[in-house]
């Protein structure tokens, strides 16, 4: 069995630069909330937050390793049309190449129902179901890459839904600006989801979720600068 | 109203500090923090053992003055605030 990702040829390593930006946002968020966490020890919401934007930027991580696999090995070139596309064959079975595609998707599934999971308070077995579904999901995407986006797409979603429920009720400009940046993150699922159709809607989705990514940074940076505020 | 917590309290007091120009009498900062005398001086005796306040003598009066590292603190407290209503957590 044979996995075929499509990039085109000018791109190649820029998405690799593009996830270092999104590591780097969401490591900060991730260590910024572990510092509330350790202020304010009645709050668990600020270790599970932490947490999950740690899982999300670990994720990146692993799909940088995966990209460097796919680099590395059986690079073939092809001309679709005017555009040159590089596609990398490669047997499953390569050792780094399936360790950095199972822990991206199990981990990035993971962040994003840790961070749902703190708006939406579930029963110890539902977690534990939806566990399940979510590996099941990441050993399938294996075979269908669409299911893994598919997934994050409804997860970003509801999360940017959320977010603009609560922005309506808090009126807070920097709530408004969070979900603006989870629903462009959200957006570029779907291309994401059609990439294997033509390659270079996988430069859109990249190049949205940097977007959205830089969005989420301004606006941390507007959280943390913004104007002084009695408690 | 909900009720504050501990560190809700020692952010109150230290902004009504800072509110009056870094220092601020002993029953000013009681009814600018909404405190009973007695959670005051609990509160008090803790802050200024973590030398986040410090005490001063002038012109008779004993006045309640904010310590850098109050200010840095209360700084955090404020950026933390910030976040908490971002994320909504």
């Amino acid at each position: 069995m044979f996995e075929v990702v499509y990039t085109p040829r000018w791109f190649y390593g820029k998405d690799i630069a593009i996830d270092v930006v999104s590591i780097l946002v969401l490591a900060l968020i991730a260590l910024f909330s572990l510092r509330c966490a350790k202020l304010d020890r009645q709050n668990k919401n600020y270790l599970w937050l932490s947490a999950s934007f740690g899982l999300l930027a670990l994720s990146f991580v692993f799909k940088i390793l995966m990209n460097f696999t796919l680099y590395f090995y059986g690079q073939e070139t092809a001309m679709v049309g005017k555009i040159t596309v590089v596609y990398n064959v490669l047997e499953p079975t390569t050792t780094l190449f399936l360790i950095g595609f199972i822990v991206y998707h199990l981990l990035g599934l993971l962040g994003l129902y840790a961070l749902f999971s703190i708006y939406h308070k579930q029963s110890r077995s539902t977690v534990i179901l939806v566990l399940y579904l979510l590996a099941t999901i990441v050993f399938f995407s294996h075979v269908t890459h669409y299911l893994f986006h598919l997934t994050s797409l409804i997860l970003l979603a509801l999360l940017a839904f959320h977010y603009a429920q609560y922005a309506k009720k808090s009126k807070a400009l920097t709530t408004k600006m969070l979900t603006a940046s989870f629903l462009i993150i959200g957006l570029s699922q779907p291309f994401f989801i059609f990439m294997g159709v033509r390659p270079d809607l996988y430069v859109v989705a990249e190049c949205i979720q940097l977007v959205g990514y830089l969005l989420l940074l301004f606006t941390f940076l507007k959280v943390l600068y913004g104007k002084a505020k009695p408690s | 109203m909900a009720k504050r917590s501990r560190l809700d309290i020692i952010a109150d007091m230290l902004y009504a500090i800072q509110d009056k120009g870094g220092r601020i009498k002993p029953t000013h900062l009681m009814y600018k923090s909404n405190l009973s005398h007695t959670q005051m001086m609990t509160y008090l005796e803790e802050l200024l053992h973590k030398h986040l306040i410090g005490k001063i003598n002038q012109k008779g009066y004993e006045y309640i003055i904010i310590t850098d590292q109050g200010y840095q603190f209360w700084h955090k407290v404020k950026e933390m605030r910030e976040f908490e209503k971002t994320f909504g957590i």
